[in-house]
């Protein structure tokens, strides 16, 4: 069964980080909204807990903007399903947001380690 | 399959259930039973409707799906309770229209008073100042030195309203319009919507040199269709012809405030026109033009009148003989002392003070209206605070009501703003200058922006206490409380006490108000005018018109005379040149004294007026010395004068004034008699020096002519002999607007008049409102207690004294409201008996609000009045209450 950390635990997730997340997910494969929020979780140690409203409000975002694309399909145990895959647009939106991402921590390290190091 | 962006709701809400039984799976996979299963996984979800809500929501912002909830649920209240609905708009429609109304006369006076020119803000009124400070109208020869040496000024063109007869001679119409200088159209930035304007060519000083006119978009449609073949065509203007050279705009209505004019027609066209011989035009001393003048770009209004001042002063020196003392000034063009604007401005200042009096009065009860109706939905709104809302919510959902009811007001009141702004024309005195008033009462941006402000300026006024009363709703109190302690009752009950002694308050400020005007008023109409104005018919003749020279129009004068004389019932018949009491200003003249030498500031301009031999005797006002003018007094004889007992006293100081010399009009003239003083401009002022002249030595031709006939019997039945008379002289001479004397009187009391019909009608209004206030707090109160009611007379109380306890509350909060009431009219008495409505620019004002301000005698009348209704109002719901079965009021709850 899923654990949940404690709620001081959970680490507020910043805008746009869960469409970089989901993005992600779908990167090797289509998959459902059940399995991206498993796959977030799992894949983070279980430290992303993802609300279901946010996680299924960002998927129809990216559904309207064309990054990811969705069909009715049917899951591995016979149920009903809403599959979502990556597009070409997705794709490459995953890329650059992903060197985004890098840089972003590459300077946030180079400023938090040193006072990190004399503490 | 679905695009993305019609993906429904339903759709989602099927891949929240996939999304649940998927979870469920997993989870009965790790050994749960399936419905603990679906269980956990629907707590791990979170909300679904929330997820739901938030999905069909994506695309709009939240705040404007609040307000469109929050009006649809106002719209579904106000339609459940009718009766409230329609007293509350219907009170704001009342005073939101009336507000917009004197909005839209003030627009059209004040704030934006001449349609149709070019940067309306660079423009201002010139005026000659005269050696006391007097501002009045200057001269032809004066605006031809100011024309030519001011440098600050952009321009400056002069005017002068005029009547104009338009057509052949038997058809002939009367049309208002404006004589002026060459550049007119050029400084004021009026643009033709046909044919063009007075170009450069027409700026000339050579008199009966330009034969053109130009007419109004009005006349243009009413009179050739529109066609624009009418430029080129001549009119017949004064039996002249005149080319029409085009059409001005549809904005522009002429270079007065307020006014409509047809017809524009260079001033040198005059003595063609009028038959004013060319020296008057050419006479400095003539000063009977309104000046308006541009200022440069960038050029403050203090330097062009610092530069204007200076010239002025020169002026003076230079032209001794008739300027010595003068100056010049600029002044706002809604300052002028001359036009209807200085009329109305008084009366506007008292209606714009009564509307926000009427506004507030209404404010305060639909306060109280939506206070008991907060009262009777407490337990609503509980349940919607226990539901989750928060008090903003609650508050901005009372906020929204209130504004869903002050625009439904509003509505109505900006589309009955036209209609009561025409109803302008009965705030001026009758005559020919209510033809020339006229303007476009149709909403405008600036009136618009004006409602919309001031609905929501009374939205919130109105809804603010409802609203902070309902966000203070204690949640337990009131889903548990019965009607049984009435303590959750207290403090609102208090605010509603408050509400409607303000509204008694005010109620009694109109009160005492209207009062005091019609007292003021009635005083007024029991002055003795110091002449007779009974029996007597009065006809204003405009020979030029006709082409008559001045020789004929004396001619004409005396024919008619002894034609008159000769009807039968007739007794008396007079002409001059001003009416008594006209509303028009009276002309003046310098004169020098002899024997009396006037001080430095002392301005020597007096009234007089130009009489037939037979017009002191009609008017009976009785000479006290000397002798009345006779048919001697004519050209051939000396020119001799008669002065009034004020004239008398200030020039002669004790001293017999007959025989003496006066030198006025460059000839010398002896008083040969002393009239007895009476009033000449308005029932209100102290007499001034006057004096008159006989109209065989002195009529002019710019002159008016004023024909008076005295009957025995009522003076309109004379009318059809004086036209039949008249036709048989000239048949080309209409009888136009005759009126009985009596008549001119009342137009002299009309601010008076106004003011005292308004403030009635509004203290009828408010009145009315703070009696239903009282009615409808005392009803509400007598409900609250109907418990206490009943157990007091099961106690053995009579039903007299629930009676008079009932009513004793009432008078009560009706009492402190009055106290009130009379502090704040009090003070407001006061301001506003310095208001005045000012006519002559020399000085004969006089206050809108005649006699004495702080009168005990109508403060007591109002304070009995009201109390009166107050305790009617207070006494239905009182029988009521002692009407109240004991057994009854304790088995409710």
């Amino acid at each position: 069964m899923p654990t949940r950390k404690e709620e001081n635990d959970r680490i507020a997730l910043l805008q746009g980080t869960l469409d970089l997340l989901i993005l992600r997910v779908l990167l090797f494969g289509a998959c459902h909204g059940q399995g991206i929020s498993k796959a977030i979780l799992q894949q983070s140690d279980e430290v992303f807990f993802v609300d279901h409203g946010s996680l299924y409000l960002a998927l129809q975002r990216l559904e309207d903007g064309g990054m990811i694309s969705a069909k009715w399909g049917v899951s591995e145990n016979n149920r009903k399903a809403r599959f979502y895959s990556l597009t070409a647009k997705g794709r490459a939106q995953l890329t650059q947001k992903t060197s985004q991402w890098n840089r972003l921590k590459k300077a946030m390290e180079s400023i938090l380690s040193p006072a990190g190091e004399e503490a | 399959m679905f695009s993305n962006r019609d993906r429904g709701a339903k759709d989602f809400s099927e891949e929240i259930d996939a999304h649940l039984q998927l979870e469920a799976d997993e989870l009965e996979a790790g050994g749960l039973s399936r419905a603990e299963a679906e269980r956990r996984a629907r707590a791990a979800f979170g909300s679904r409707t929330v997820a739901r809500e938030r999905f069909s929501l994506r695309h709009r912002s939240e705040v404007f799906e609040n307000m469109k909830r929050d009006i649809r649920y106002g719209l579904r209240m106000m339609a459940r309770n009718p009766a409230v609905t329609l007293v509350a708009v219907l009170t704001l429609a009342c005073g939101i229209a009336a507000s917009a109304t004197v909005f839209t006369w003030i627009d059209a006076v004040l704030l934006q008073p001449l349609g149709g020119v070019a940067d309306p803000g660079g423009l201002v009124t010139l005026e000659t100042v005269t050696s006391n400070g007097e501002m009045i109208t200057s001269s032809y020869p004066d605006y031809i030195d100011f024309r030519d040496h001011l440098k600050l000024f952009d321009g400056i063109t002069v005017t002068r309203p005029a009547i104009f007869s338009v057509g052949q001679e038997a058809h002939a119409e009367r049309v208002w319009g404006e004589l002026v200088s060459g550049n007119f159209f050029a400084v004021l930035g009026a643009r033709p919507e046909a044919g063009r304007l007075f170009l450069p060519a027409e700026y000339g000083d050579a008199p009966g040199g330009y034969p053109v006119a130009v007419i109004s978009d009005r006349y243009w449609r009413s009179h050739f269709s529109a066609d624009p073949s009418v430029v080129g065509k001549t009119l017949r203007i004064n039996q002249h012809e005149l080319t029409v050279v085009g059409v001005a705009a549809p904005a522009f209505r002429g270079s007065m405030p307020a006014a409509y004019f047809d017809l524009w027609v260079p001033y040198m066209q005059q003595p063609v026109l009028n038959g004013v011989p060319q020296w008057m035009l050419r006479d400095r001393h003539n000063r009977n033009m309104l000046g308006i003048a541009r200022l440069k770009q960038g050029v403050t209004v203090e330097q062009a009148r610092l530069e204007l001042k200076t010239l002025a002063d020169r002026m003076a020196v230079l032209n001794a003989d008739v300027s010595r003392g003068m100056s010049a000034t600029i002044i706002p063009l809604w300052k002028s002392p001359q036009g209807p604007q200085s009329l109305l401005l008084g009366p506007l200042r008292i209606l714009a003070a009564i509307c926000i009096l009427v506004l507030m009065i209404v404010c305060a009860n639909v306060a109280n209206l939506l206070l008991a109706r907060a009262t009777a939905r407490e337990k609503e709104f509980s349940a919607r605070l226990a539901l989750g809302a928060t008090r903003l919510r609650i508050m901005r959902q009372m906020l929204t009501e209130c504004l869903l009811l002050t625009g439904a007001g509003a509505l109505i009141g900006v589309a009955s703003a036209p209609f009561l702004g025409r109803s302008l024309r009965y705030l001026l005195p009758p005559g020919p200058l209510s033809q020339l008033i006229s303007m476009d009462t149709r909403p405008n941006v600036a009136v618009l922006a004006f409602t919309a402000g001031v609905c929501v300026v009374c939205a919130l006024a109105a809804g603010l206490l409802p609203a902070l009363h309902v966000s203070r709703i204690a949640l337990s109190t009131t889903l548990n409380a019965g009607g049984r302690s009435g303590a959750a009752g207290r403090p609102h009950n208090r605010i509603r006490s408050m509400l409607v002694a303000s509204e008694v308050a005010l109620a009694m400020v109109t009160l005492v108000g209207a009062g005091l005007f019609a007292r003021g008023f009635q005083q007024s109409m029991h002055i003795d005018p110091g002449f007779d104005p009974d029996h007597v018919l009065v006809n204003q003749f405009y020979l030029s018109t006709n082409g008559y020279t001045v020789f004929q129009r004396a001619e004409f004068c005396r024919r008619l005379a002894e034609r008159m004389l000769s009807a039968p019932a007739v007794t008396d018949v007079a002409y001059s040149d001003g009416v008594p009491l006209n509303f028009e200003p009276s002309w003046w003249e310098e004169l020098t004294i002899e024997g009396y030498t006037p001080q430095p500031d002392e301005n020597m301009n007096l009234y007089r007026n130009v009489v037939s031999p037979g017009y002191l005797p009609l008017m009976h006002i009785p000479i006290v010395d000397g002798r009345n003018f006779t048919e001697q007094d004519n050209e051939n004889g000396p020119n001799v004068m008669i002065v009034n007992q004020a004239f008398a006293r200030r020039y002669f100081a004790g001293r017999n004034p007959i025989g003496h010399a006066v030198h006025g009009w460059g000839r010398w003239f002896r008083i040969v008699g002393v009239a007895k003083d009476s009033k000449y401009h308005y029932l209100s002022e102290t007499t001034p020096p006057y004096f008159y002249v006989s109209f065989r030595q002195l009529y002019r031709a710019d002159m008016n002519l004023a024909f008076y006939v005295r009957t025995r019997g009522e003076p309109l039945g004379i009318l059809s002999a004086l036209r039949a008379q008249t036709r048989e002289i000239d048949p080309n001479v209409t009888v136009f607007d005759a009126a009985p004397l009596k008549e001119y009187i009342g137009a002299s009391l009309y601010p008076q008049k106004v003011a005292a019909s308004l403030m009635a009608i509004m203290s009828a209004l408010a009145l009315l409102l703070a009696a239903v206030g009282l009615y409808s707090t005392m009803a509400y109160s007598v409900a609250q207690r109907t418990q206490e009611i009943g157990v007091r007379m099961a106690l053995g109380a009579r039903p007299g004294r629930v009676l008079v306890m009932v009513v004793r509350q009432g008078l009560t909060l009706t009492a402190f409201g009055m106290a009130v009431g009379i502090g704040l009219a009090w003070v407001l008495a006061r301001m506003a008996a310095s208001i005045s409505a000012t006519n002559s620019a020399m000085g004969a004002t006089q206050k809108v609000l005649q006699g004495n301000a702080t009168d005990p005698l109508i403060y007591a009348a109002a304070i009995v009045f009201l109390g009166a209704v107050a305790a009617l109002a207070a006494y239905f719901p009182a029988r009521r209450a002692a009407r109240v079965e004991p057994m009854e009021a304790l088995r409710t709850e």
